[in-house]
This record gives C-alpha cells, structure tokens and sequence, in this order.
C-alpha cells in the first residue's frame, strides 16, 4: 500500500485576544489587548495508507478538526510539514484540492439559497466534470441516501439529516481520493445516523477512498473505521485498531461493560480530569 | 488547466448569481428597478429646484439638460459599478469561515465572487438602463447614443478594478476579523469619489484634477459624463489608462493581503 498522507512535526498553535469581563476592560482593550497562543497541535508525526479508514477520536479541543484543517489545506501549520497525495495542502494546488474533500459536519458547504441539484451543477463545472456524469453521479448517491425527492428544495428549507445527505453527495461528487469527514452525524437522529454510516460503509466496500473520520458517536468509529487514532492535548496517544484499543483498556476497567463505547467514555472521563 | 474549464467554472459561478437573485423576485425588483428609479426622482427633483430657483440656464458651462441627463443616467450607472452587496457578502465569509467551502474546491475566492458579480451585473444592467433609455426617448437630454458603447466598455472595465478593490477590504478580515465599517467608509468615500452624488467637474480647481486622475472616477463620472457629452474621446482614453494602473496597484496589495490572510487564518468555525 502506498503512503497518501505523511505529516512530520506537524504544529499548530493559534492566538486568542484574552479580554476580562466588563465595559472598563472593554474600553481598556481600544489600546491594550493581552493575546494568549495556545498549542492546538503538539508536533505529530503520522502516515496514513491508501484505502485506510481512520478514525480520529478526542474530547472537543483535542487537536482533531485542526488536524483535518492542516491536511485538507484549510490552514497554514506554525511549523512542520504534511504531504497528502505528494503535494503541500496549504499550497492549494488545484490537482490536489480535485482529489479530497472535507465534510464538515456543523458548517454548511452547498448554497444556502438553492436547491442541492442547482449546487450540484455548480461543483460539476467547478470540478470540471461532464454533467450528464455528475447529474447521474448525484442522483444514484441520492437514491443511495433516500433523498432524492429533497434534490429540488431549496437548501435552507431541508432538515438538518436531509441536509447533511445533501453535504455528503457534494463532497463525493468529483470522487475525491482522500475524504476528511469532521463529524458527519453529528446532531443526527439514530435514524438518520444509521442511513449515513450504512451509506458511507457501502460506499468505501465499492470506491476504496482513503478516508479519515472524526466524530463523538462511537457507533461510526468501530463500524467504519479499521485504525484508531486517540488524539489528547494536541498529542497522539494511541494508534492503533480499536479491537486492541478494547482489549488494552480492559484491566482497568472492572465491574463495566468493556465495549469501545464505554472504554472511551472511561478515555474521555480522564482526559477532562487531566484539564 | 484548460481554458474551456476556466471558463465553464466561472460561468457556472455567474449562473449561480442570478439563479441566486432570482429565488428571491421581490427583491430582485426592488433592487434593480424600483430602488433606482426612486433615488432618480429625488435627486433630479433635487437637482431641478436647484437650477430653477437659482434662475441658472447653465452652471460651471454646462446646460440644464445636461445636468439632468448626468443625474439621470450617474445613479443608474452607479447601481451597476458599486460592489457594497457583494463585498459584505466577502467580509461575511471570512469573518464567519463559510470561505471555507471555496478554499476547499479548485476555484478561488476572487475569481468566484468575480464571476458572480459579473453575471449579476450583467443580468441587472439592461433591466437597470431600461428606465433612463425610455426616459432619454421621451424628454430631450444630451445623451449621445453613438457613445452607449464606449460608456459600456469603461464601465465594464471599471467592474473589475472595483471588485479587486473589495476584495482587498474583504482581506482585511483575515487580521481583523469585522471590516463592514471600513467597506461603509470606502462605500461612502465611492459615492463622492465616483461622481455619483454630483459631476466631479463641479469640483474646484486643483482638487478636481486629482480626483479626475484616479481611477474611482470611471465608477460614474466618466462613463456618464462621455455619454452625456460633458467630455470626450481623450478623457475617456484618460479613464481606461487611470482603471488600468488602479487595478496593477490593488491588485499588488491584493495579492500580498491574501497570502498574509491565508497564514493568519484559522479555519473559523468549523
């Protein structure tokens, strides 16, 4: 298998105005403003291989959604290197941003004020792809998703569950070789969750995407995902599968149901504990 | 990349302007003719009471006709040249991180609000000129239908340095985070600038030669004033030349905010 993703020393720190609370303080920051860095990704070294599915778990402020922001060439690194598909993310070559894409899950990315099928056709000729392909294209992954009948209404006028379905079909339209999903269910009904995971495992069994996933439902992670990475303070902690994730955890975990739901919620307890 | 899909993205971008601004009809007519149409009456009423209780026959050399025929076309030109909506739509993506959808795909930021607000432009111009042109064919004026064309070609022209321009206030926001006070401010400055609120030629002396050097000016006053007869071929020429260096110079500091921005930026939001 060849290495698509490669980071080395990877970090990422960003910088925040501190202001204390109040009007005399507000009016005090017109001049003088105190600015705190804070590490959000400690210096991490990672390959990922091609067709891997990889799971990225940690509490909310771990480093997670930095790090697919890094490698999708959302954001610039404060220092280090990544290499995804042989090119430098943030240079934002247009070969590369045709080969991935990044769902996020709290951030819409179709068009707000038109129907999914008229976003569609925009991406298709953003991707430059031929559109009697990607009409075809999005109305199989909608009949897939159970959505078709939504394609024609207005975006802002769809729930939150049609909406994602809709994300999901423009992420996958152009057939993106690497795919970074940042919470995908997120917000989601059981339902609704069930539809997506069933889908995107259907989807990877035919079109073999590299995939890396984060998300805080662990139902996602332990079906979809044949690597785990436990990622706490900006630091990789764990890599590995989450059947060995389990089996590690076990000892310590007496008296408990020792399934991956219960192991990282005993993870994520810690983990507050540790702020 | 081929020029067949730069081409084809960036209509598509355009297609997305007016699909856009047609979801919403009323809006859609407010914005391209009964706001204009509006703000036309007052200021030729305006306008119109000025002449005539100053008992003037003619002000600075110019005819009454003329000056009626340049309030009458400068607000409708201005409507076509000012980029306000779409540079609040900017500052809007970068301060709340939807800019993150465009960074993402194979189109950039520029070239997709370019498109966009050319294609609106463009869709609302001829609905948008439709008013002066009937009202030119009614009352006399001093247009001079010959120079349609090259009014047209600075005013297209005067486009993209504008939106560059907006698009260097938008950069703003990598740093800053809220810029609409600064786009208010420029909007405000435009207005003037431009000779949408009165002939740059009613300026004084040495004033007016600066503020007819820069490239603002080709906004309103130039393509009007040729139209309407208040200057010629040379100054017209004059205006391309003074777009052309506005847009090298902008799109310098352009180009040096947005490879700063990209650094600075720390994918809001998501």
């Amino acid at each position: 298998m060849s290495i698509v993703i490669s980071t080395h020393d990877l970090c990422r720190t960003y910088r925040t105005y501190r202001k204390a609370d109040g009007i005399l303080n507000s009016i005090k920051g017109f001049w003088s403003r105190q600015y705190e860095e804070k590490r959000a990704l400690l210096p991490t070294n990672l390959t990922i291989e091609a067709g891997q599915i990889v799971g990225l778990v940690g509490a909310n402020g771990a480093g997670k959604t930095t790090l697919l922001k890094l490698l999708s060439g959302l954001i610039h690194p404060s220092s280090g290197g990544a290499e995804v598909l042989g090119y430098s993310p943030w240079q934002r070559k247009s070969d590369f941003l045709r080969q991935i894409s990044l769902l996020l899950g709290q951030k819409s990315q179709l068009w707000w004020d038109l129907p999914a099928a008229d976003s569609f056709g925009l991406l298709a000729r953003i991707y430059d792809l031929p559109p009697e392909q990607a009409r075809r294209d999005y109305q199989e992954l909608a009949e897939r998703l159970r959505c078709t009948d939504q394609l024609h209404v207005q975006l802002r006028r769809l729930s939150l569950g049609e909406r994602m379905k809709m994300e999901i079909i423009g992420s996958l339209l152009h057939r993106p070789r690497i795919l970074f999903l940042d919470e995908p269910t997120i917000g989601l009904d059981v339902m609704a969750q069930k539809t997506i995971r069933d889908f995107l495992s259907d989807y990877v069994k035919t079109n073999s995407p590299t995939i890396l996933l984060t998300s805080h439902y662990m139902d996602d992670i332990s079906q979809l995902a044949d690597r785990l990475l436990l990622i706490s303070h900006g630091s990789m902690v764990y890599d590995g599968t989450v059947d060995s994730f389990v089996a590690s955890q076990v000892a310590n975990m007496s008296n408990e149901q020792t399934d991956f739901e219960n192991v990282i919620r005993v993870f994520l307890e810690q983990e507050y504990r540790s702020r | 990349m081929s020029f067949a899909s730069f081409w084809n993205r960036n209509i598509g971008a355009a297609r997305l302007a007016i699909l856009s601004h047609l979801e919403y009809r009323i809006d859609f007519f407010v914005d391209a003719i009964v706001q204009p149409t509006l703000s036309t009456g007052i200021e030729l009423a305006m306008w119109a009471s000025i002449l005539t209780v100053g008992g003037l026959t003619q002000l600075n050399g110019f005819s009454r006709a003329s000056y009626l025929s340049y309030i009458l076309w400068a607000l409708f030109v201005g409507r076509v040249s000012a980029n306000w909506a779409y540079e609040m739509e900017m500052d809007e993506e970068i301060e709340s991180g939807t800019i993150n959808a465009i960074l993402l795909r194979p189109i950039s930021f520029y070239e997709y609000y370019l498109s966009q607000f050319l294609g609106y432009k463009i869709s609302t111009l001829f609905i948008s000129f439709a008013c002066p042109m009937i009202v030119t064919l009614v009352f006399p004026t001093t247009v001079i239908w010959s120079r349609f064309p090259g009014m047209l070609a600075l005013l297209f022209f005067y486009l993209f340095f504008v939106h560059t321009l907006s698009f260097c206030v938008s950069c703003l926001g990598f740093f800053i985070t809220r810029v609409k006070g600064i786009t208010g401010m420029k909007n405000m400055a435009l207005w003037v600038l431009t000779g949408e609120s009165f002939p740059l030629d009613l300026i004084p002396e040495p004033y007016k030669a600066y503020v007819l050097h820069l490239p603002f000016a080709s906004g309103v006053y130039f393509p009007v004033a040729y139209l309407t007869g208040r200057v010629g071929a040379e100054e017209l020429m004059q205006a391309f030349v003074s777009v052309a260096v506005g847009i090298v110079v902008v799109s310098i500091f352009a180009w040096l905010m947005w490879r700063r921005g990209l650094r600075e930026y720390s994918g809001i939001g998501a």
